[in-house]
């Protein structure tokens, strides 16, 4: 596809069909509600959690812990999350049918990421307030709800670009669910810590925050780019080397 | 649609030479070579485990080969790319439909898809009715019966009218009826130039609507009409087989010539 | 040359090592602060860059194998892994101890032990996914691997501005030259050490998939010489079984 038209016409497909495919997640959620329910509750679980264990925390101690119950909820949801969205796909195997219909396999990425991303931002509605409920430390959040948004959008997006490449290649390699979490947590922490420190400059009213947002954004897109460009070998794989190749058409002669 | 193939005037939708795939030390299949030409039906029989629904997913693209080369039209295609899986369709015995969506949902997401922006995807009401399944195509499709998921499975396959049609198992859950009916509209698709390859342990049914039968045993394509053998169920396949006087890797059909143009 | 290099490397961080040992008890300063402690450092340093460099090594590796499908590159890949969490542990157990020595603390959270243990993790974590995953899930092992490799400097990065009141980072720059003398040596030997384990386990790995191959090809030739009695199969790739053995297939 070298001439520009054949190139925007397939750059408007994949825009289509990327919306066609989260549009089609998004309806079978509204029909049951039940990622967006089960995720929602776990959330609140965990938030009640943390803040039994964190509420005797002093002031000073405060805003040092609220980021880090933020993000932890954050990678907690999320593990949840990329599970049932992936497990909708693999009970009926429909991936595969994705896969094998004439649909870009970029498409099927990005429409996950996004449905990931909707239901993480969903879970952050309950989270934030929640947080700045149970701990003054977390004013902030609700002062500047913009930055807020920002902030967790992106925080989410950097979670949401990793996660949806591995759930889904497990997805398809018939591997066990636990293996996600043994590969989401350490990977996934680059995007942790990024988004750990733009929280505390947020909570601090320290003048770098917009600074370190502007990289977290550097960190979504990276993610993004490298994960999708891995989306199609992880989840087909491509045919055999050139040297098998040689060697059986050598036999056919 | 025949029309788009178009690069060499013959049409052999699919070809594969020496395909073979191994996980490990098992070797799954073993230098495969097998084509299916434009109005055939092909069938594949071979017992549990021969490699008749990883041979079907190499073709569809979703396994990589570990030898061998797979073309489609003709030409190499190391990938399968968009205008190969525009072509080709694939029903596996795991229907692959969405159960929280109706049966004219499923259909209508995958036509969608298939389509290109402001062309108008085609209604998927004539394929329901002609499956039987009209009375329930506003139903969950969780709550259809296998066999009624098998035939939206092959709906949603004809819908987006490909060249090629890869079929894992279709018989497994359809009763009498069900089976007549496969049989049927495969013929009507035939006429119109569809390529079928169609694998099935089953080798009454498979008799029932193929053109001719290839064996796969043991990873290889075996000449099923020259087996010779004590074990009962071979015998069954030859006897089958012969009856049919059909096997051959290479197609003696009707466009014999468009296949020899190919493999030349 | 495939199975004397290792054993080149070996035999030459073997020599080197009781030279290295003599060098850093016997030839180098005194460190004034530190005392004796500081000695480790001349097997930390070396061991760490070990890692990050096998870090990286898988990571390409991986690519290689992702885009071309080579077994060889996998090979690679999955013994740079697993020397990177054999020479990781090294760096985790020395690094603590010299810490603990020195800052009154085995762990400080500074930018290079938390890099270091997420790498660490991260590789675990590729080890575990080769080794418990499905089919298919080299593939994405692979994925992992990169994403490990391009981690590092992030990870190294974020902690830092994480935590930017950590101890004085430049142990290395400001060496006295007697020190660099001696850290040579280390890493020349336990570099030969940590290349001659990769490549014995590369030509397990290769050996291993040779021996698959070679099983298949018996395999053929079996099933071609019970096939013969039914003639004219000159090709034996048309040949045929006339009786199923054991070694049947599956999907």
């Amino acid at each position: 596809m070298p001439q520009p038209p054949a190139a925007t016409t397939s750059l408007r497909s994949l825009a289509r069909q990327t919306w066609l495919l989260a549009r089609n997640d998004l309806r079978q959620e509204m029909r049951d509600f039940e990622l967006v329910a089960t995720a929602g509750f776990f959330t609140l679980v965990v938030l009640v959690m943390f803040g039994l264990s964190f509420s005797t925390l002093g002031r000073y101690a405060q805003p040092m812990a609220v980021p880090g119950i933020l993000w932890l909820a954050v990678a907690f949801v999320g593990s949840l999350t990329l599970t049932r969205i992936f497990d909708r796909e693999r009970e009926a195997d429909t991936l595969r049918a994705l896969l094998a219909a004439p649909v870009h396999r970029l498409a099927i990425y990005l429409a996950k990421a996004g449905v990931t991303l909707a239901v993480l931002l969903g879970c952050c509605a309950i989270l934030v307030p929640g947080l700045v409920l149970m701990f003054d430390a977390a004013a902030p959040f609700a002062e500047r709800p913009l930055a807020t948004f920002s902030l967790v959008f992106l925080g989410c997006a950097a979670y949401a670009t990793i996660g949806t490449l591995f759930a889904a290649g497990l997805s398809t390699s018939g591997g066990k669910n636990v293996l996600l979490s043994v590969i989401l947590y350490p990977l996934t922490s680059p995007a942790l810590m990024f988004a750990l420190v733009s929280t505390r400059t947020l909570l601090d009213g320290h003048p770098g925050f917009e600074g370190y947002l502007s990289q977290l954004v550097a960190l979504d897109i990276l993610q993004l780019v490298v994960s999708a460009w891995l989306f199609e070998s992880v989840l087909v794989g491509t045919a055999g080397g050139s040297s098998r190749r040689k060697r059986s058409a050598g036999r056919r002669t | 649609m025949s029309g788009e193939a178009g690069q060499g005037g013959a049409i052999t939708p699919l070809a594969l030479h020496g395909v073979g795939k191994r996980f490990g030390r098992l070797a799954v299949l073993r230098a495969v070579d097998l084509e299916v030409v434009a109005g055939e039906i092909v069938g594949l029989v071979g017992a549990n485990g021969s490699g008749k629904t990883t041979l079907l997913s190499i073709v569809a693209g979703l396994l990589p080969q570990s030898e061998g080369e797979r073309c489609f039209g003709g030409r190499p295609s190391p990938t399968v790319e968009m205008e190969h899986r525009r072509r080709l369709a694939f029903v596996t015995h795991t229907t692959q439909l969405y159960g929280g969506l109706t049966a004219r949902e499923n259909l209508k997401l995958f036509a969608e898809l298939r389509c290109a922006a402001d062309a108008p995807w085609i209604d998927g009401g004539p394929l329901l009715e002609r499956l039987g399944l009209s009375h329930a195509a506003d139903r969950m499709v969780g709550t259809f019966s296998r066999g009624m998921m098998q035939r939206l499975a092959l709906a949603r396959a004809l819908a987006g009218r490909p060249e090629l049609l890869l079929l894992d198992e279709p018989f497994t859950s359809l009763d009498r009826p069900g089976r007549r009916l496969l049989a049927e509209v495969l013929a009507e698709e035939r006429a119109r130039g569809l390529a079928v390859l169609l694998s099935s342990h089953d080798t009454d049914a498979i008799i029932e609507v193929t053109d001719r039968v290839v064996l796969l045993e043991g990873g290889r394509l075996i000449d099923a009409a020259a087996l010779e053998s004590d074990d009962p169920e071979r015998l069954r396949y030859r006897a089958a087989v012969q009856g049919l006087g059909l096997f051959s890797a290479r197609s003696p059909g009707p466009s014999a010539s468009s296949t020899a143009a190919v493999s030349a | 040359m495939g199975r004397t290099l290792p054993l080149v490397l070996f035999a030459f961080g073997a020599g080197t090592f009781p030279y290295c040992v003599q060098r850093v008890f016997f030839s180098t300063p005194m460190e004034r602060q530190m005392g004796t402690v500081q000695k480790i450092f001349y097997f930390h340093v070396p061991l760490a860059w070990i890692m990050m460099l096998m870090g990286v090594v898988c990571g390409i590796a991986a690519a290689i194998q992702l885009r071309r499908q080579s077994s060889r590159a996998e090979a690679t890949a999955i013994a740079a892994a697993e020397i990177v969490l054999v020479a990781g542990l090294g760096v985790l157990i020395t690094g603590p101890i010299w810490g603990h020595a020195t800052w009154g603390k085995a762990w400080t959270w500074d930018a290079r032990q938390v890099s270091t243990g997420l790498l660490w993790l991260i590789f675990a974590a590729y080890v575990l996914v080769r080794h418990y995953g499905a089919a298919g899930s080299e593939r994405l092992a692979a994925a992992l691997a990169i994403f490990g490799a391009i981690d590092v400097p992030i990870i190294y990065y974020a902690v830092k501005i994480w935590k930017t009141t950590h101890p004085d980072n430049n142990v290395v720059g400001t060496l006295p030259p007697e020190m660099w003398a001696t850290l040579w040596p280390c890493l020349a030997a336990l570099l030969a050490m940590s290349l001659g384990l990769m490549l014995t386990r590369i030509r397990q790995e290769v050996a291993e998939i040779s021996l698959d191959e070679g099983w298949v090809r018996i395999d053929d030739v079996v099933r071609s010489m019970t096939a013969k009695d039914d003639g004219k199969d000159a090709d034996k790739d048309d040949g045929k079984d006339a009786d199923k053995d054991a070694s049947k297939d599956e999907e």
